[in-house]
This record gives C-alpha cells, structure tokens and sequence, in this order.
C-alpha cells in the first residue's frame, strides 16, 4: 500500500490540477470574449444574454449579504422543499421496491401501473399538482416526490429480485424466520442498488422543486429564476444556476461520505 | 438417517414433461459420508435439493430420521452450496453467528461458541475480516462453519469446492475429513469430481443420465483418517477409481 500511495497522490493532484485549468479557461474565455465589441456585435458573447463571471460573482456576493435582496430565504425554501421530497421520495421508493421485489404476485399485479406511471411526461404533471396543493411547500414537495419515488422505486426493486435462492435456502437452514431474512438479507441488498440511486435522486429532487417553483410560487429559486426572466435578467439567472449547482454538489458529496461509511464492506470501495 | 424410496422429479421443459430424477432409491446411515456421483443434468443437486425440503418430489418419498420430507425443512440440517453464499455487510464473526442470532442464543454464549469454530476452521484473527478481503478457500471454511454453528447432524454439500483450485481444494479436503471424523455429521455430497469422491467418502453412488437412478454404490473401504495427499497413490484408491469409472465413463459417453 504505502508502495502505492505516493503515485495515487500524484495522480489525484495531476487530476486537479487540470480540472482547474478546464475552469479556467472556460471562465477566462467567457468573461474575456464578452468584453471584446465585435463578439458581442457578432456572436453569442454578448453579457445582455449570457451575463458575464465578474457580473455574476458580484451579483452572488449582494445576495449573500443580509437584507430585502438577500438570496438565503429563497435558498432555504428550496433547500427545505428537496429535503423533505427526498425523505419522502426515498423513504416510499424503498418501501414499495422491498415490497414488490419480495412478493412476485404483487409484482405481477402492479406491473402494468408501474409502467404507464414512468412512461408519463412527470412535468406535464407540476401545472396539475400546483394546482392541486397551492402555491406553498406542498407543492414543490410532491412534485419532488413524484420524480424520485419511480428512480428509487426502480432500482431497490431490483435489488430485492436480486437476492439469489441460494441465499434465502441457506439462512433457511440456519434457522432464520422469512423476519429475519427480510432484515439480514433482503433491506441491505436493496439499500445498496437503492444507494446507487441517490445521486441522480438528489439532482432530480432539485429539479423538481425548481420547477414547482417556476409553474407557481412565491418563493425559492425557481421564483428568482422567473422573475429574472421576467426583467431579461442573464446575471440573475446565471447566478441562480451557479447557486443550484454548488447545493447539488454539495449534497451528492455528503452522500458519497455517507456512502463509503455505510457501504464499507462493498468491494466498489476496496482500499 | 436418510432414505430415499422410488424418488422422481418432473419439470415442464421446452419440448413437455422431463424427467430429472427417474426413480432413485439409497439410505444413508447415521455419521455416514456418501458421495453422488453422475453425468450433469441427472439431477443430483435436485436430489439434495428434496432431502432438504426445498422442492417437493414428484415420486417416492423422502425419510429424515423416520419423518417424511415434504417440502418442509428438517432440523438440524446444514447446507453448503457452491455459490457464496456469506452475508457481504457482515464480518466474518457475524457471519458464522448468524443461525445463533436467528435461533436467539444468548451473546456470550454465541461469542465463545463462535471463537470455538474460528480456532477449528483455522480462521483466528481473521473474526473481524469482511468477506471481500478472504480468498476463495477462505469463504468456503467461513460458510461451511456458518452452517456448523446450528450444529446440524446432517451437512449436504453441493459441489462445495467446485470453483476452487487444486492445492486450495486439496486443503479443503483435509480440514472437511477432520471435521468430520471429530463431528460425526451425516454427509451427503454432490460432485462432479471422481477423485474427491472416493477421496472423502465410505460409499460413492453413481447415477446414470436423465432419467436418473442408482447405478452403482461402491463402498470405499479405505480406513479412516486417511491422508488425502498420500491417499491417492495407493493401489486401493486406484481400483475403486477404475471400477466406478468404468460405471460412470460409460455414462459420460451416453449423456452427449
């Protein structure tokens, strides 16, 4: 191991070190082209439609200073709105996929559904939600949980099915209760392909509330966006993009820590 | 005690009705070690399969200890596939606790009996190892001693060293006939290696091709505890190798 480290280290800084210059270059070719006349004239390098960096770190900086301009309220609701449709969307995927990967009959009875569900546009549904739970928090929540709940369903149905005979055979020998598999054998298999799902069910969460927020609210990031769109406001809107896509980070990189601790013993994350 | 009388086994297959298992009849005596042998698709994992209770027969009947096999587990069985069959989220201590956790026995009397089975499969200090970091041979003592926890008194073995390599298989060997002769369980193993069988076991029965029945049942009168590296140079081993292959071989070329 300690053989290997060193040339792992190199490897990690090298990596770094050239995605700063792929940022660097996209973010300097950015704020040096829309500077120049005949871009702006003449291209797409024109701040009126794609702002420019400097525009935009200034404009993230007034947000996140206190007072009436602040962005951290709007945050929050939309921060607020992605948790809970997550927990919710999370929470009922799994429970339904244990369910239905466990029990064939149950599976064969709701397969139909199931499919005619996903294959529906999901955004064709926000209007319809929005019109259904208001303009609060309810809204963004459900529509989180409607984009999520299919990811995560998907995926720990799978995991269930995946739990081979042999397995459930030999803890049947061992004495174990079809209880006692469930919780020893089944819910883990399936939390690990439930855990592969997380990731894009972080993104999606984020989507969906964003979008509630554009069909009908008054609040949150997907409202700043609209109004932004509203006044053919490019540095607002970039701002709230910039904002959007930090929390995503943010959010995938606590659960891939989360992950290595729970996940410890899955090979994928083998020193 | 294990009887088998007139067992079948049907399944639909593509072209209609197969029949596996045609009419197999053998008993297994208490703290014996029988070995099936036969061509592949004679059905012997389905044979070790009913004695379980995992699939109900569709001929004959199936007697563990007097009692009728129906579908329903026998006590005190134990069962050794050849897939892994550990639990990856669970250290090797936990692994081979888990019957004791499912049959509620208290802790600390789990845990010495646990450090008991670690010293017997050679696996000290690897008690807190997961199963990703164990090679091969090791998982497969880690599931055998799995199984030996519940102390079953009878242990069927489906091919349970199949996907490993001749010196790890050849370890194996020893530390399956130790334990055994020091644990007296009744053995009934499936294998597709000859040398293994008489190598291992007092009687090795030889199936024919689908449908499938007793052949031949050769006795192996090599006196117990025989060295399995040495074993297999003597002349006795020679000529119980020749006369079920002789059986078996012309089997091999009927099953294409």
């Amino acid at each position: 191991m300690s053989v290997v480290a060193p040339d792992r280290d190199a490897a990690r800084v090298s990596d770094r070190a050239w995605q700063a210059l792929i940022i660097i270059v996209v973010v300097g070719a950015w704020e040096g082209l829309t500077r120049v006349p005949w871009f702006v004239a003449n291209t797409v390098f024109d701040p009126f439609f794609i702002s420019q960096p400097s525009r935009i770190a200034v404009r993230l900086y007034e947000w996140m200073r206190p007072g009436p301009q602040s962005v951290w309220p709007h945050l929050w609701l939309t921060l607020q709105a992605t948790m809970w449709g997550l927990i919710v969307g999370v929470g009922s995927g799994f429970l339904v996929g244990l369910a239905l990967g466990r029990s064939p009959r149950l599976a064969r009875i709701f397969n139909p559904f199931i499919v005619a569900f996903n294959s529906m546009p999901r955004i064709a549904f926000v209007p319809l939600i929005t019109m259904f739970f208001g303009l609060g928090m309810l809204s963004k929540v459900v529509t989180a949980w409607f984009v999520v709940f299919f990811l995560v369903f998907f995926n720990t149905y799978k995991g269930a099915r995946s739990v081979e005979r042999e397995m459930l055979d030999f803890c049947r020998t061992l004495g174990g209760s079809p209880r006692q598999i469930l919780w020893r054998v089944h819910v883990p298999t399936a939390a690990a392909w439930t855990f592969a799902a997380l990731p894009n069910a972080i993104s999606f969460a984020l989507i969906g509330v964003v979008l509630a927020e554009f069909v009908g609210s008054t609040t949150g990031m997907g409202y700043l966006m609209t109004t932004a769109l509203a006044t053919l406001n490019a540095t607002d809107m970039f701002a709230a993009v910039t904002l959007l896509s930090m929390v995503g980070i943010l959010l995938v990189s606590a659960l891939t820590a989360l992950e290595k601790r729970l996940l410890h013993w899955s090979p994928e994350f083998r020193q | 005690m294990i009887s088998l009388s007139g067992v079948g086994r049907d399944y639909i297959g593509r072209n209609g009705v197969v029949h596996a298992v045609g009419d197999v009849s053998f008993d297994v005596a208490p703290g014996e070690f029988v070995a099936l042998v036969g061509p592949s698709g004679c059905g012997k994992s389905t044979l070790l399969n009913m004695i379980a209770g995992f699939l109900p027969p569709t001929r004959g009947t199936i007697r563990v200890d007097g009692e009728p096999v129906n579908g329903k587990l026998p006590d005190a069985l134990g069962y050794i596939f050849q897939k892994d069959t550990l639990l990856p989220w669970y250290t090797v201590r936990k692994n081979i606790g888990l019957g004791l956790t499912f049959r509620g026995v208290p802790r600390h009397e789990a845990q010495a009996r646990v450090d008991d089975l670690l010293k017997m499969g050679n696996l000290t200090g690897f008690g807190d190892a997961y199963p990703h970091q164990l090679s091969g041979g090791m998982r497969r003592r880690v599931a055998l001693l799995m199984s030996l926890a519940v102390q079953p008194r009878i242990l069927l073995l489906d091919e349970p060293f199949g996907a490993l390599d001749m010196h790890t298989r050849a370890h194996l060997h020893r530390e399956l006939s130790v334990l055994w002769r020091a644990l007296g369980q009744t053995i009934v193993m499936v294998t597709h290696d000859l040398d293994e069988a008489v190598l291992l076991s007092d009687r090795v029965i030889v199936l024919s091709g689908p449908p499938s029945r007793v052949l031949l049942q050769e006795q192996i009168d090599i006196p117990h505890p025989r060295d399995v590296f040495t074993v297999r140079e003597t002349a006795e081993f020679a000529a119980h190798s020749r006369c079920i292959w002789h059986v078996l071989g012309e089997q091999f070329r009927a099953v294409a």
